[in-house]
C-alpha cells in the first residue's frame, strides 16, 4: 500500500460513526537532517466530512485571493480535521479507524505552510 | 538596442505563433457560414490567451516551474493524473491536426496526395525537435508564419462593402440560415481555437526552456500583449475573407483549399505562393509546439528530465514519448481521416479542457510561496474570475451543444 492509496478512504472512530474521508496526509520536516533536507516524517492525516478533495492550498489561512474560490474551497472543506498518527487505531484498504479518545485538531495552517 | 531587438523578434514571432490549423479552418468555417458575426468571440479569446499566457509565464518565471509541474503539485497524484489524461489526450488530437495540416499544405503546394506527406511532415518535426536550438526553431516558424499577413493584404485587395462587414461585426446576430445552437456551438469552437491549453503548456516550458528571470517579465508581457491582439487580427482577416468571397458563394468550408481560395482570388498567384508559405509555417510550427507540448506535459507530470536545453540522450524519455506520439498521430492519419474534421473536434475538446489547466494556475498565480511579490494582482484576478466563469460555461455548454447541433452540421 502507498499513501495515495488512503486518500478518499473513510474514516470511523472506535465506535464505527463515520467521520468523513482522508483528504490530505500531513507531514513534517523533522526527522533525521540528510544533505538538503531532514527527513519527512507524517504528523497525521486530515479527514474532511463532506470531500475528498484537495484543499488546492487554502488549508493554509493566510491565502485570500481570487475572490470567491478560497471562500467556496473553505466551505467545501468545512468541519475537516486532523488526526495525529498516534491517534489512527486501524488502517485499511476500504477504511481507516481511529482510537476511542482521538484529538481532532484543526487543518490550518498559517501563510508560510506552519501549524 | 539588442534589448529593441529582442522585443521585436519577440512580438513577430508572437504573432507568426499565434496562428495554427485550429484558427485557420475554425475561422474560415465561422467566416463562410456567420459572416463576421462572431468576430466577438475572437476578442473575447485573444484577451483569454493573454491573460492565461501572462499568468502562466510569470508562475514560470517566478518559481521556475512549468504548468504540468505546478498542475502535479497544487491538485496532488490523482486529480492530477485525471486532469493529465484529460490534456494529453486533447493535446495529441492537435498534434495530430497540425500534422494533418502541414501535409495538406503540402499537398496544395505540390499536387502530391495529403497521405503520402504525412510521413514527410511528422518526420520533419520530429527531427527539428530532435536537433534544432528552441530559439531557431521559434524564431523562423514564427517569421514564415508572418507570411500569414497575406489574408489581411488579400482582405483589402478584395475591395469588401466595409460598412456591411463591422456592421455584422459590431451588431451580431444568428444569419437566417443559421440555427442558435450552431452559433454558439461555433462561438466556443472559436473560443477553443484561440485558447487552445498548448499554447499555455508551450509558453510556460519554453519560459523554462529559455531561463527566463523575474526581470525578463516585462519582455514577455509585450510579448503576449502586443504579439497575441495583433495575432487574433489574422484570425479576424481569415475571417472575413471567407465572409467577403464564400459566404456569398454558398461555400461552407470543409477543406484547407477553401481556406485559401479567397487569398488567391484577392492577390492573385504571388497571395497564393505567400499563404501556402504562410500556412505551412503556422502548422509546422505549431506541429513542433504541440508535439512539444506533450512530452513537456508527460514529463513534468512524472518527474522525468525535460527539455530541449538537454540534449536528448540526458532526456530519453521526454524524447522518446514525443516519438511516440507523432506515430500514434500519424497512424490516425493513416486511417484517412480528414484533417480538417480532426481540426474542428479538436478545438471543441480543447474549450471544454481549458478549465482543468486555468483553474490550478489562476492559483498558484496567487499563491505567495510560489510568486513571491509577483502574486496577481487585482484587477488581475478579477478579469481572471470573470474568464474563470466564461471558460466553465464554455466547457459545460461544448458537449450538449456538440449533440444537439450534431458536431454544427
Amino acid at each position: 500500500m502507498i499513501l495515495g492509496d488512503l486518500l478518499g478512504v473513510h474514516v470511523y472512530d472506535d465506535g464505527g460513526t463515520r467521520l468523513g474521508r482522508v483528504a490530505d496526509a500531513r507531514f513534517v520536516v523533522d526527522g533525521p537532517p540528510r544533505q538538503l533536507l531532514a527527513d519527512a516524517r507524517l504528523l497525521g492525516l486530515v479527514v474532511s466530512p463532506h470531500s475528498a478533495s484537495s484543499f488546492l492550498g487554502y488549508e493554509r489561512t493566510g491565502l485570500d485571493q481570487p475572490w470567491p474560490l478560497p471562500r467556496m474551497l473553505r466551505w467545501r472543506h468545512r468541519g475537516s480535521f486532523l488526526v495525529l498518527w498516534e491517534d489512527i487505531a486501524m488502517i485499511g484498504t476500504k477504511s481507516v479507524r481511529l482510537r476511542a479518545g482521538f484529538t481532532a485538531y484543526s487543518p490550518a495552517l498559517d501563510g508560510a505552510g506552519q501549524e | 538596442m539588442k534589448r529593441l531587438l529582442g522585443v521585436a523578434l519577440g512580438v513577430l514571432t508572437a504573432i507568426g505563433g499565434f496562428v495554427d490549423i485550429g484558427d485557420l479552418v475554425t475561422n474560415a468555417v465561422v467566416g463562410s457560414r456567420f459572416g463576421m458575426s462572431l468576430v466577438w468571440v475572437v476578442v473575447v479569446g485573444v484577451v483569454g490567451i493573454c491573460l492565461f499566457a501572462n499568468m502562466s509565464g510569470r508562475v514560470a518565471a517566478a518559481s521556475g516551474r512549468a504548468t504540468f509541474e505546478v498542475i502535479r503539485e497544487r491538485l496532488g497524484p490523482r486529480a492530477g493524473l485525471a486532469n493529465l489524461s484529460a490534456s494529453f489526450l486533447i493535446n495529441l488530437m492537435t498534434v495530430t491536426a497540425e500534422i494533418g495540416g502541414v501535409a495538406l499544405a503540402l499537398q496544395l503546394a505540390s499536387s502530391v496526395h495529403y497521405l503520402l506527406w504525412i510521413p514527410v511532415a511528422a518526420l520533419a518535426v520530429w527531427l527539428v525537435i530532435w536537433r534544432v536550438k528552441f530559439s531557431i526553431m521559434e524564431n523562423v516558424t514564427g517569421l514564415l508564419g508572418l507570411t500569414l499577413i497575406v489574408f489581411a493584404v488579400a482582405l483589402f485587395l478584395l475591395k469588401p462593402d466595409w460598412g456591411s462587414l463591422a456592421g455584422q461585426a459590431l451588431a451580431p446576430a444568428v444569419p437566417a440560415e443559421e440555427t442558435a445552437p450552431t452559433y454558439w456551438y461555433y462561438a466556443i469552437a472559436l473560443f477553443g481555437a484561440a485558447m487552445t491549453p498548448y499554447e499555455v503548456f508551450f509558453f510556460s516550458s519554453g519560459a523554462v526552456e529559455e531561463g527566463w528571470k523575474v526581470k525578463d517579465l516585462v519582455q514577455s508581457r509585450i510579448n503576449v500583449l502586443v504579439g497575441f491582439p495583433l495575432g487574433g487580427l489574422l484570425s479576424v482577416a481569415i475571417a472575413g475573407c471567407a465572409a467577403v468571397v464564400l459566404l456569398p458563394a454558398g461555400i461552407a468550408v470543409t477543406s484547407l483549399s477553401q481556406v485559401i481560395l479567397p487569398v488567391a482570388e484577392g492577390a492573385g498567384k504571388l497571395g497564393l505562393a505567400f499563404v501556402l508559405v504562410g500556412v505551412m509555417a503556422a502548422t509546422f510550427g505549431a506541429a513542433l509546439e504541440t508535439t512539444l507540448s506533450s512530452g513537456y506535459t508527460l514529463a513534468q507530470f512524472f518527474g522525468w528530465s525535460w527539455g530541449k536545453f538537454r540534449s536528448p540522450a540526458q532526456a530519453a524519455r521526454f524524447h522518446l514519448a514525443m516519438i511516440i506520439c507523432l506515430l500514434v498521430g500519424l497512424a490516425v492519419l493513416a486511417t484517412g481521416v480528414d484533417p480538417v474534421l480532426v481540426t474542428e473536434y479538436s478545438v471543441v475538446f480543447s474549450a471544454i479542457a481549458l478549465p482543468l489547466t486555468y483553474l490550478p494556475i489562476l492559483i498558484v498565480a496567487n499563491d505567495p510561496q510560489y510568486m513571491g511579490e509577483h502574486v496577481n494582482g487585482r484587477p488581475v484576478n478579477v478579469m481572471a474570475m470573470i474568464y474563470l466563469v466564461i471558460i466553465l460555461v464554455a466547457s459545460l455548454a461544448a458537449i450538449p451543444l456538440m449533440i444537439v447541433t450534431g458536431a454544427g452540421s
